[in-house]
């Protein structure tokens, strides 16, 4: 097997770079058994973080070949480009700061707030009333998903990331919880940045539908909610497809209030480009069959409650 | 000069016990630091467990054999029988209801009656990927972070500071950042575990490399019953990385059924239903068993026997999900293959001799809590009981008292020894190789003990120590994630912590659980039901026995054979 591994010590690297290492293959080989063998028999000190080897801290992921993969839990490809995970800072080779991670997780405040007081145990709660967070409950915050996410990769700062969109999710949907956990979703953590481009799903050890299980009931009871910017916005789609049967630009732009340089400056570029006409935020036609889209609209509603 | 922090109680470790001695020191009022080598609630070995006895005393027979577990299959004899009953008193009234507070769900049915492992002694499961000690740290973790306690992790300490009189406090290497500092406390709670990585194939994690053993061991403590060291027989034998993923030979949750190993002809050597109906937890009775297939040439210690779940029918087998995953990602089926297995080794019963009613160690000021002390075996529930105790007392003596003074002398001399390591050198030798070789060592010397076999191992712990230690180079003189540069230090507290496991082996003169001498092929309750003290004093060594009474569960049998004795 060829291992080209991410060298790079930020104490007396200028830049990054990478080493090419043969290791041979053993049966059933892991990708953690690849760098072990760089580490122990090859002598290499190279910086890499794990500690239990079996799928339970989740300190091990990084990138493989491009993709966040835990390296206790999946086999070894026959040539393995492997680089730390993506969207955090890098502490030394493959080892990433988990700090960024922690800081915002703190602010989610993360301990459950009970809605009354704790009644001994075994406290009075059903399997059923659990099963929403039964997949939440399995995350082992690798970081995969955070690694894996666009919009992190632009560089957001605001918006939380799958992960710790997946734990918020677990209390939120907690029926001993009290807090106001749809204002921390929207305002806080900024679920609505999240585009639900299911990019983080696939790369998650644990199997964790976030984007259906995690992050789609946040919008839903944030949307509730309705005061944040990303809300009003999600208001403002919803009711603008409701009225006309499509959604337009311009008229979500003045339902939910964005006037701002920057929504302003996107507007100039899409009319530009033909995309948007100002005069639609006032009126615009109706499509046909627009009655059939709101009764669909009002099962859905109806389901909702 | 050394960057010095104070706090009334330091915390070193940060699993069931460290966790809980933290939490439980600052109610009262104490200011607290932790320290863990890894990831709080995510190293160590307490994440391993699987679930959480279930205690209760209302039912008189499942009580009975609750306490034949604990003390006849689980201890031995050697756990502390008072300690056993109020820990009893702490499961039954204060451990569940701890971590439920913070939000643990045990699993339940649909009309919200707890779901049990019926084995002999029920047990709950709280479950994160097929074991219940993650979610419970996880919880633990969010709480001392909510809380806002100082937590240094990733921070190797490095050795105990004492003022002559008391433990002042401890060395710290940040070794992300190299940063060396000190924390002077007024009481150290040692929490690192009962689970070390200290032979090739080992339960225990990267990080563990008996610093706790060794740093105690360096500053006077006492140290009982190291040899007491299990194994595990169904570990997975590849990949290596693997050799942590365990097929429980207990019953499993739904089902009376347990596992089953096969020796290299096929033959079915042990069943815990067949073999040992009355031991939950078999796992000495496994590892006789494996000793007489292995001596048959029908098996080897790494490998020639398997391990599975073929004869349990599919749906009820299947339904262990997680289990049913590791399997399939080796392209296996739970409910139709086996997996070669080798033994490793897992959790030691010894380490520093405390006194049970406060966890208090032979040297002032130092606390041991969990698996690192010798009174009891460990588990999730022993260990959190432990941290609080040791929490309690540590916090209660640090309120009446005033900072040590912390020895500079001793400070510099340490800091010197930590950087002593730093050299780069592109020839070597590389510290990895003489920790591969401590290893390789324990490795070796295995199951089967007896007087030669010892004295070689100590002889080849002799040669690492003055011939390779004084040698060892780095690649890299950089002070940030310097693996090699950590490996270096945990070479040397592997070296301690074998040494003594092995001059305390040297010493108890019978067989015992899972310890067997071949030249004392007997189980002697009249001479062996004792801590079996070492200790290091002014460099040299010293042992001494000291009695273990069992007021409430004598032993049945004086004196018995090895391998007829059934614990």
């Amino acid at each position: 097997m060829h291992l080209r591994v991410y060298r790079f010590d930020p104490s007396v690297d200028r830049e990054p770079r990478y080493e090419s290492y043969e290791v041979p293959y053993q049966p059933r080989m892991r990708i953690m058994d690849a760098l072990d063998y760089v580490h122990e028999v090859l002598a290499v000190d190279i910086g890499y973080r794990w500690l239990c080897g079996s799928k339970k801290c989740g300190s091990c992921a990084v990138n493989v070949n491009g993709l966040p993969k835990l390296a206790c839990w999946e086999p070894v490809q026959e040539r393995m480009t492997i680089e730390p995970l993506s969207n955090l800072p890098v502490i030394r080779d493959l080892v990433t700061s988990r700090a960024p991670y922690e800081a915002a997780l703190a602010k989610i405040s993360p301990t459950l707030v009970r809605r009354t007081e704790y009644a001994g145990f075994p406290e009075p709660l059903k399997s059923t009333d659990v099963a929403p967070t039964a997949h939440l409950r399995e995350c082992i915050q690798c970081l995969a998903c955070q690694s894996a996410c666009p919009v992190l990769r632009t560089g957001d700062t605001d918006f939380a990331g799958p992960a710790l969109l997946v734990a918020l999710s677990e209390l939120a949907q907690d029926p001993r919880d009290g807090a106001e956990r749809a204002a921390l979703a929207s305002d806080v953590a900024n679920v609505f940045k999240c585009i639900s481009c299911y990019a983080c799903e696939p790369v998650c050890p644990a199997e964790i539908p976030i984007v259906r299980e995690a992050i789609e009931p946040l919008k839903r009871m944030a949307y509730r909610v309705g005061s944040t910017p990303g809300a009003r916005r999600a208001h403002a789609f919803l009711d603008t497809v409701k009225q006309r049967g499509y959604a337009n630009a311009a008229a979500v732009a003045a339902r939910s209030g964005d006037f701002g340089l920057g929504a302003l400056g996107v507007a100039l570029k899409m009319r530009r480009r033909g995309k948007l006409k100002f005069s639609d935020a006032l009126g615009g036609r109706a499509t046909p069959g627009l009655e059939g889209l709101r009764r669909t609209y009002e099962t859905s509603e109806k389901e909702d409650k | 000069m050394t960057k010095v922090l104070e706090t009334d109680v330091l915390v070193i470790g940060g699993g069931a016990a460290g966790t809980n001695a933290a939490l439980k020191a600052a109610d009262r009022g104490a200011q607290v630091a932790i320290v863990v080598k890894g990831l709080l609630g995510k190293s160590g070995c307490s994440i391993f467990a699987a679930f959480t006895p279930y205690f209760t005393k209302t039912d008189e027979q499942a009580r009975r054999n609750r306490w034949r577990f604990m003390i006849r299959y689980y201890n031995h004899y050697l756990a502390d029988q008072e300690y056993c009953a109020r820990m009893e008193d702490y499961m039954c009234e204060e451990f569940y209801p701890d971590l439920e507070r913070l939000g643990v769900y045990w699993r339940r049915d649909a009309q919200g009656n707890l779901e049990m492992i019926n084995a002999r002694n029920r047990s709950l499961v709280a479950h994160k990927q097929g074991a219940t000690g993650p979610i419970l740290l996880e919880k633990r973790r969010r709480e001392i972070q909510r809380r806002a306690l100082p937590l240094y992790e990733e921070c190797a300490v490095t050795s105990l500071l004492g003022d002559g009189e008391r433990v002042a406090g401890a060395t710290v290497l940040d070794y992300r950042t190299g940063e060396f500092f000190a924390i002077r406390a007024k009481n150290v709670v040692l929490a690192t575990g009962h689970s070390d990585y200290l032979a090739t194939r080992a339960t225990g994690t990267r990080e563990q490399s008996a610093d706790g053993l060794a740093m105690a061991l360096r500053a006077g403590a006492e140290l009982a019953n190291l040899e007491i060291q299990w194994w595990h027989v169904s570990d997975v034998l590849a990949p290596k990385s693997w050799m942590r993923y365990h097929l429980y030979p207990n019953p499993l949750m739904g089902t009376l059924e347990t596992s089953r190993l096969y020796n290299s002809a096929g033959e079915m050597f042990y069943e815990q239903k067949t073999h040992s109906p009355g031991a939950s937890a078999p796992y000495t009775e496994q590892l006789r068993r494996l000793c007489l297939q292995v001596q048959a040439g029908k098996a080897r210690w790494d490998g020639g026997y398997t391990s599975g779940y073929d004869h349990i029918p599919g749906d009820i087998i299947r339904a262990y999900q997680h289990q049913a995953k590791v399997w399939g990602k080796l392209g296996l089926d739970v409910a139709r293959d086996r997996i070669e297995c080798g033994i490793t080794m897992h959790m030691r019963h010894g380490g520093l001799n405390v006194d049970t009613r406060t966890m208090a160690t032979t040297v002032p000021g130092l606390y041991a809590a969990g698996g690192l002390g010798c009174h009891y075996l460990g588990g999730f529930g022993p260990a959190s009981y432990d941290g609080k105790v040791a929490g309690e007392a540590a916090a209660e003596d640090a309120l009446r008292r005033a900072l040590p003074r912390l020895p500079q002398q001793a400070l510099e001399a340490e800091a010197a020894r930590v950087f002593g390591f730093l050299q780069a050198d592109a020839a070597g030798p590389r510290p990895m190789q003489a920790k591969l070789r401590v290893r390789q060592i324990m490795w070796d010397l295995g199951y089967i003990k007896n007087e030669k076999n010892m004295q070689a191992a100590l002889a080849a712990l002799q040669e690492v120590r003055e011939q390779s230690v004084p040698r060892l180079r780095l690649q890299s003189a950089s002070r940030v994630w310097n693996t090699g540069w950590l490996d270096a230090l945990d070479t040397c507290s592997m070296l301690d912590a074998c040494e003594a496991t092995v001059r305390s082996g040297l010493n108890r003169k019978e067989s015992r659980g899972p310890f067997y001498r071949e030249d004392y092929p007997y189980v002697d309750n009249e001479h062996w039901l004792c801590r079996n003290i070492v200790a290091r004093v002014d460099g040299e060594w010293r042992s001494r026995q000291q009695k273990i009474e069992v007021p409430h569960l004598p032993p049945e049998k004086n004196r018995e054979p090895f391998f007829e004795a059934d614990y």
